[in-house]
């Protein structure tokens, strides 16, 4: 292993760091503000491209031997994410210009292409908690409302216990195996024996909390309310997507059968279903896309029912899908100078008569989340629904699919507030600022690209 | 070759419109209107030039598209125009102007809105009728949804929240159901002999199980059934008919419902035969209780809306009559009724619409007597509802003449249980003309009662549009033959496929019986000839 491998196979990660260290150094040249923002882009639009270059270039190299390996469909995954992080910076700017945000949320995405990267249980934890672990200083940043300190001690708490969880099932794993390879896991499903099985379990509970699947669910509201506006869409879009990646990576490519199955579908059902019909009485709006995702978290792990070789591809083109109608939504959310008041669901009332793209932007995420066509969030439920029927779980995709049905009304009561009431007398809204709206200028292209051209994506994933 | 891109532009020209209108200043309404109009008269000039180039004597696609649009999965871009779309395209852009038009003093908030969104729902009408690739036709069919969600719930009356929201529920129900039976169906393709496919073609070939088929047949049928509507799936109709604004009632009326029967025409019964045959005594009692029940509902209402949306769940239970009885005559009458529907209570609401702002109410109680202030408007209203009995001459008569004798012959000899369940339709008849003349009875003579005195009557606007409407409604009524041409081959095709039994082991039995498919096919040919005739005799005696 040469140290140009080292330099070539990791330069994602290493554009990452040199764009922490530059930050974490600016100050002291007296870069600040708007500056630190510019330079936290550019390294994370640098780690995209870089990443993006491996994919095409297909490159393929175990670069730490058992540890650490480059290939490029995680190439992908890692440049997809990346691109996704960048409306997170864009929205970032005005409010945490100055300060740790930036160099957190790089060191979070940082872990996330560890996470992605890894091929030993040793990296896959540090990469899973380099991830989580700056979210929750990021939560506290918002520190002017009390919900926040609330929200990152309960955020911070399931986190650990998830990350005990994972501990216990790799050490029932290794003891099993003696091996610290992510391959383990794989045979262990295939094995069945009561302590593969109980390791399995374990795993899969802990990522089911880091998902916010019911019933390990509660936290998630709490944090997406308490957290700031582009630290809920990073939670949301960007911490899931990586989760979720994560487990693909483990389940590799094994079609699962027996009681696997069951584990795999019925909790993300009570998801779907229990996010789905919670998500209707919300009054925040913040809340309620926690708890929209908590339903979106079970249509993710509904990819899994399928054959192994398509979940990769379900995965990661849901994870676009939803990203980016996500991070829309909250960048097109208008800015009011009372944190507290600024997503109650109220406030978008005659939303229209105030600010028409901002209201059509919204009501266009919110159709595609709710999985309408011919938005991409359709493409994205089909493309899931279809592999778990060809994998031959009818019933359960039908569930499934009622389950979504029930999430179309709580989406559409925003359009219905937004297009349908008359105005309100609203607090001081601030315009988004032009780094929101070129954010969501950027969504709002790629979701018009996703619904005009899906085979374009699903060809290329 | 330039038909083919003539048939795209039609389909993409809303699209267009609408993009434009996003350029023009909110405050211009006379700017945004003027766009929609035109780009609405140009779709309609558009679309009866590909009408005239309509080849009837052809079988399969005309003016046909075929681009890879998911290429991963077999999905294709897929539209072309055959039998059985072609008239209600037509239809369509007839009513295209007709609606924006209609909408021109009604319509006084967020116009700009209020247009682009009639566009695009132009957009996704035109394109669930002329998809020809399932995975097309289920994106179009969904996404009619939206916009008509938001007409409803943005420019609709005072319970408008609580009709959209019932409406887009009861609709999305039915989708999500249609949507796991689409999955399903594509899917198990390879299992049943055929390769994974999209395209309507491609599934027509398909043979499955009859358990199998009758699942899918349901789903399916929940979907197009609640879009119909059919009893007892029609609860949602009369609250969207009455809180939409006239535009979308029209819009509603006129071409929404006509996707559920052009659902089962197109797709329910020919793709499931087998599972038809079984459930055809289900189909057909539904039809017959739509028709009655739909007739005795309109009867008792007192709000003028509801007495036509009511007429509606009738009128259409004749093309489910028509569709399911396999008789070419009624498929044909099937499909006359559709536009003949289309056209006559789209009329009706934009009367009543009409009336509607002059005097903002819908009580029947609070008219009377308009014939006598009101004289140009109480004609126009007077052929309508005569049109809406069956007057011959008019549309309505061909529609619901052919539709009740195809439904006879198909279920005779007198005397069957299903003879007595196509003979009981026609009470729809004698109870529409009771209700539509009561109703008119009521509104345009007695003594002179009416909100707001005095009244303008029709203004120049007006009475081209409606004018327009008449002249379609006569000219469908007196010269039917020339439509009817357009849609026999397809009628014909849709017979063949809905009877001809295809379950896997139909396959088997076409194996070992090679011989006889030739004199089976020369025989049906045979029935073909001798069943064209005598509709060429009943268009030919109309006038």
């Amino acid at each position: 292993m040469s140290w140009q491998t080292v330099l070539t196979a990791m330069a994602p990660e290493h554009l990452l760091l040199l764009g922490i260290v530059l930050l974490v150094l600016a100050p002291l040249a007296g870069i600040k503000g708007g500056a630190a923002t510019t330079l936290a882009l550019t390294a994370v639009l640098a780690a995209a491209i870089a990443a993006a270059a491996l994919h095409v270039a297909g490159y393929d190299v175990a670069a730490f031997q058992g540890h650490f390996s480059v290939s490029p469909a995680s190439s992908l995954a890692k440049a997809i994410v990346l691109a996704l992080a960048i409306p997170v910076v864009l929205m970032s700017r005005d409010d945490f210009a100055d300060g740790p945000f930036a160099i957190l949320l790089l060191s979070s995405l940082y872990g996330f292409c560890l996470l992605l990267s890894s091929e030993s249980f040793l990296t896959l934890f540090l990469g899973l908690e380099l991830m989580s672990l700056p979210v929750y200083a990021l939560v506290l940043l918002a520190f002017t409302r009390t919900q926040s300190t609330e929200a990152a001690l309960k955020y911070l708490i399931l986190g650990g216990t998830a990350s005990a969880l994972f501990l216990m099932g790799v050490t029932l794993l290794y003891g099993g195996t003696n091996s610290m390879s992510i391959g383990a896991f794989t045979s262990a499903l295939m094995t069945g024996d009561l302590q593969a099985t109980s390791a399995i379990v374990l795993i899969t509970i802990a990522f089911f909390l880091k998902a916010a699947i019911v019933p390990f669910h509660a936290w998630a509201p709490d944090a997406y309310e308490g957290a700031s506006v582009p630290v809920t869409a990073y939670m949301a879009t960007v911490i899931k997507a990586g989760v979720l990646l994560a487990a693909v990576r483990l389940f590799d490519v094994v079609t699962l059968t027996g009681p696997a199955v069951d584990l795999v579908a019925i909790l993300p059902l009570v998801s779907i279903v229990w996010g789905n019909l919670a998500a209707m009485r919300q009054t925040s709006f913040r809340r309620m896309i926690g708890y929209s995702s908590i339903a979106h978290a079970g249509y993710l792990f509904y990819a899994f029912l399928g054959a192994g070789d398509t979940r990769y591809q379900a995965v990661l083109f849901y994870v676009i899908a939803y990203g980016v109608m996500n991070m829309l939504a909250f960048a097109a959310l208008p800015r009011s100078d009372d944190e507290g008041s600024r997503d109650n669901i109220d406030l978008l009332r005659g939303l229209f008569q105030r600010k028409p793209y901002t209201a059509v932007v919204i009501a266009l995420a919110m159709l595609s989340l709710a999985g309408l066509p011919p938005l991409p969030g359709f493409v994205a439920k089909f493309l899931i629904f279809r592999n778990v029927m060809e994998a031959g779980y009818t019933l359960y995709a039908v569930l499934g699919l009622v389950g979504s049905y029930l999430g179309i009304y709580f989406y559409l009561r925003v359009i219905r507030m937004m297009f349908m009431s008359g105005d309100v007398a609203v607090p001081a809204q601030r315009a988004p600022d032009r780094w929101s709206f070129s954010a969501s200028a950027l969504c709002l292209a790629v979701a018009l690209a996703l619904s005009v051209f899906p085979g374009w994506f699903i060809g290329a994933l | 070759m330039a038909d083919t891109t003539l048939l795209n532009l039609v389909l993409f020209l809303p699209v267009l419109g609408a993009v434009a209108l996003f350029f023009v200043a909110p405050a211009r309404g006379d700017v945004v209107r003027g766009l929609a109009l035109v780009t609405m008269l140009v779709q309609l000039v558009l679309t009866s030039i590909l009408y005239l180039h309509f080849d009837p004597a052809a079988t399969g696609l005309q003016f046909e598209t075929r681009l890879p649009w998911i290429a991963d999965w077999g999905v294709y871009y897929q539209i072309g125009l055959d039998g059985y779309n072609v008239l209600l395209v037509l239809l369509t852009a007839f009513l295209g102007p007709i609606v924006v038009a209609g909408a021109f003093s009604a319509i006084r908030k967020d116009v700009k809105l209020f247009y682009a969104t009639v566009l695009l729902l132009q957009f996704a009408m035109l394109g669930t009728f002329l998809a020809q690739d399932l995975f097309l036709f289920y994106i179009f069919w969904e996404a009619m949804l939206i916009p008509m969600f938001l007409i409803i719930g943005i420019w609709g009356g005072e319970r408008r929240i609580y009709a959209t929201f019932k409406f887009v529920l009861y609709t999305a129900f039915g989708s999500i159901l249609m949507l796991a039976a689409v999955i399903y169906l594509v899917y198990s393709l390879p299992e049943a002999g055929g390769a994974r496919s999209f395209a309507f073609a491609d599934l027509y070939q398909v043979h499955l199980p009859l358990s199998v088929q009758t699942i899918l047949l349901v789903a399916f049928s929940i979907s197009f059934a609640i879009k119909v509507p059919m009893v007892p799936l029609h609860t949602w109709l009369p609250d969207a008919h009455v809180e939409a604004p006239t535009a979308g009632s029209v819009v509603l009326a006129g071409v929404l419902l006509k996707m559920g029967t052009y659902g089962f025409m197109k797709l329910g019964f020919p793709l499931f035969p087998d599972a038809t045959q079984l459930l055809t005594p289900i189909f057909m009692t539904l039809a017959v209780v739509s028709i009655i029940y739909g007739a005795c509902l309109a009867l008792v209402q007192t709000d003028i809306k509801k007495i036509i949306a009511y007429s509606s769940i009738s009128h259409l239970g004749y093309v489910m009559l028509g569709l399911i009885s396999l008789d070419l005559i009624g498929i044909q009458g099937a499909i006359m009724q559709m536009v003949s529907h289309g056209l006559v209570a789209g009329g009706l609401f934009l009367m009543i619409g009409m009336i509607y702002e002059r005097c903002h109410t819908r009580d029947i109680a609070a008219y009377g007597g308009l014939a006598k202030v009101l004289p140009v408007y109480s004609v126009v209203f007077m052929i309508l509802t005569l049109a809406s009995i069956g007057l011959p001459t008019t549309s309505g008569f061909t529609g619901e003449f052919m539709v009740l004798l195809g439904a006879f012959r198909a279920t005779w000899p007198a005397g069957g249980a299903a003879f007595v369940t196509s003979a009981s339709a026609v009470l729809g008849v004698v109870l529409g003309a009771l209700y539509m003349l009561w109703f008119a009875q009521r509104f345009l003579f007695g003594a002179v009662k009416a909100p707001h005195q005095p009244l303008q009557d029709l203004d120049l606007r007006e009475k081209t549009i409606l004018a327009a409407i008449v002249l379609a409604v006569f000219a469908l009524g007196v010269f039917p033959d020339e439509p009817m041409k357009k849609t026999e081959v397809a009628a014909k095709q849709y017979r063949e496929l809905v009877a001809t039994a295809r379950t896997p082991e139909s396959i088997a039995r076409i194996d070992v019986v090679a011989e006889p498919i030739a004199t089976v096919a020369a025989t049906t040919e045979a029935i073909d000839a001798t069943a064209a005739l005598p509709h060429l005799a009943i268009s030919g005696s109309k006038p």
